[in-house]
């Protein structure tokens, strides 16, 4: 039987190497091509009617747009409206990434931690860099605490400091954790499934449960893709706020 | 809108790991620069845990995750610099 982790085997699908790195096409990278592809194809499919009273799928490619707008608009403000492609191109890559490893035998990029940690750090790297430009020395107040008592400052500005450095990490972490452990627990129940119907009896006629189970994990999945993908932006907005408006 | 609140959910676990991870492993670098072992690592493995505890409470809260930026609090700080003052 195939172990449950099996799924997030890397493959090399094509070896390259550049200056002595390895840098082959894997399965991962694959995968990664292709939510970018399917997302283009899909907003440049559904866009062409350009219609004023939408179908169904513009409406859809609409209403994402929509989507990200209103977050940014209501977590970002005015301020916000040259990091919109950003954060659009972001939020669409993370959840086609998500929903194409629902596909069956597809890999979920998104379940590897290297994958989110890059663009975690990468986000943490432009923020900073954002709240260092538009405020210059003065964004190191970030750090200080409005209305403490004095005598706390040392601790507190150190309490916060190593705050503002976990954000890479809590923000890579919690999309990696949630794929990967909700699709590890899909291959655990289809196990489970499949060696209670190969024992027979009734314990063949129970194996039943464990199906059930997966539809409705497959259920909550979506629901984990889109939503990880939601939270993967919303962060990435409030930092970006965090950095645009200091106090 | 219960998405909204399993969104909180999803973030406030990971939240608390994360602080002491990272207040663990720069404990870990800075001792294995300075030649301080577990000195760092134990005093910054505590601070993590409050790092994290206070993004918890931040999100919680709904202030959003800004280190030291709170809206409200400041506004009400300044309303006691006036009383004092006054």
């Amino acid at each position: 039987m195939h172990s449950p982790v099996k799924q997030f085997t890397i493959e090399v699908l094509y070896e390259l190497s550049l200056f002595g790195f390895d840098i082959s096409f894997t399965n991962s990278a694959l995968f990664m091509v292709l939510a970018v592809i399917v997302s283009t194809l899909f907003l440049a499919v559904a866009m062409r009617p350009a219609a004023v009273v939408p179908g169904r799928l513009q409406s859809a490619a609409e209403m994402m747009y929509e989507f990200v707008a209103d977050m940014v608009r209501s977590n970002v403000g005015s301020e916000g409206r040259p990091y919109f492609p950003f954060i659009f191109t972001l939020f669409v890559f993370v959840l086609f990434s998500n929903l194409l490893g629902m596909l069956p035998y597809s890999y979920t990029t998104t379940s590897q931690i290297i994958v989110t940690f890059a663009m975690a750090s990468f986000i943490f790297v432009a923020v900073t860099l954002i709240g260092l430009i538009k405020h210059g020395l003065h964004f190191f107040s970030f750090f200080v605490p409005a209305g403490a008592p004095k005598p706390l400052y040392p601790l507190i500005i150190l309490i916060e400091v190593v705050s503002y450095f976990v954000r890479p990490v809590s923000l890579s972490v919690r999309l990696f954790a949630n794929m990967l452990a909700g699709h590890t627990m899909l291959k655990v129940f289809a196990g489970l499934a499949v060696m209670m119907a190969g024992a027979g009896g009734v314990t063949a006629a129970g194996s039943l449960l464990p199906l059930l189970a997966i539809i409705g994990l497959t259920g909550l999945e979506f629901l984990v893709a889109a939503l990880q993908a939601y939270v993967f932006t919303i962060l990435t907005c409030m930092y970006l706020n965090d950095a645009l408006h200091l106090h | 809108m219960p998405t909204q609140g399993l969104a909180l959910a999803g973030r406030v676990a990971v939240e608390l790991v994360a602080g002491i991870a990272v207040g663990g492993f720069l404990g870990w670098l800075l001792d294995s620069w300075l030649g301080t072992t577990p000195l760092f690592m134990v005093v910054l493995f505590f601070i993590g845990a409050a790092a994290g505890m206070m993004n918890v409470w931040r999100a919680a809260t709904g202030r959003g995750m800004a280190a030291g930026y709170f809206e409200e609090q400041a506004e009400s700080d300044n309303d006691q610099h006036k009383d004092r003052s006054g």
